[in-house]
């Protein structure tokens, strides 16, 4: 049996949300993550290279907590160019890298906060817990 | 606000959340319009492009309506992918949306045609009632 309810939901008052901007092309990886970030409570926006994801950072009012990030990716910025134009152009965003090779995650330490990678694959409570650590770090968010 | 929840079966799994498959290559506008939808409590799964859109198709992802550009990089546009999401998914409901009107019959299967820019109210209301369509349909 299929079944309809079309129930009004009641807003909860505003509150600030964090901004995740999540970066990654393979559409099967970045929805689960997506997901299960919203499903957190952020609220996320999906960029499927690094040339969206600098759309994006520039429009003034889409303000970006937290950069999480894949390494490999086509085009001509991979991860490592989207964090370095991240840290000359909007220093803002904390950065979380994703990659599945070892060396270019050891060497992407040196781009992100401390413990800033996060290998592939990954769980997405690992992804989660980084992210709380990072927030955790900044100052409180004016409503 | 509307929210719309669909029940399979009433001994089944938990209800599920209405989905859309969101296909736009444009960053900001699939953004501003995949919000919008999520506003409604309705699920967004996004997509940058035909070939995206058939990888979430053929996964185990539950899509209830597709929603997509007609113009979209890549080999197959918005019209040819509802072409095909029309023959290999006949229950998914079809949205295609364009600056252009679409040429002919190009967008004959679609069940609606959403001229941009978009008017998002309307918008909203012609997805939340083809996503109950969807739920009655398969009710019968």
């Amino acid at each position: 049996m299929t079944q309809i309810l079309m129930t009004p939901e009641s807003r909860s008052p505003p509150q600030p949300m964090e901004t995740i901007l999540v970066v990654e092309n393979e559409v099967l990886v970045r929805t689960v993550i997506a997901q299960y970030l919203r499903d957190c409570g952020y609220r996320v926006i999906e960029a499927v290279s690094a040339d969206e994801a600098i759309v994006v950072l520039k429009q003034p009012e889409l303000v970006v907590d937290v950069i999480f990030t894949d390494i490999d990716m086509p085009g001509a910025m991979d991860g490592f160019g989207l964090a370095r134009w991240v840290r000359s152009n909007c220093p803002g965003p904390e950065i979380i890298l994703t990659g599945t090779v070892p060396r270019a995650v050891d060497a992407a330490t040196q781009l992100c906060e401390e413990n800033g990678t996060v290998p592939k694959p990954y769980e997405p409570q690992t992804v989660h817990d980084r992210i709380k650590r990072l927030l955790a770090a900044r100052p409180p968010k004016k409503p | 606000m509307v929210g719309v929840t669909m029940q399979v079966s009433s001994v089944g799994p938990a209800p599920a959340t209405p989905t859309v498959l969101l296909v736009e290559d444009e960053v900001l506008i699939r953004l501003m319009i995949a919000e919008e939808l999520r506003d409604h409590g309705i699920q967004v799964l996004e997509a940058s492009s035909a070939d995206e859109a058939l990888t979430v198709l053929e996964s185990a992802l539950a899509v209830h309506l597709l929603f997509t550009d007609i113009q979209l990089p890549g080999t197959m546009n918005g019209v040819a992918l509802a072409n095909l999401a029309h023959v290999r998914y006949p229950h998914l409901k079809l949205v295609i949306t364009s600056s252009q009107e679409p040429c002919g019959d190009s967008g004959a299967v679609a069940d609606t045609f959403i001229p941009k820019p978009y008017d998002l109210p309307a918008v909203i209301k012609r997805v939340e009632a083809l996503l109950t369509q969807f739920a009655d349909d398969a009710n019968f």
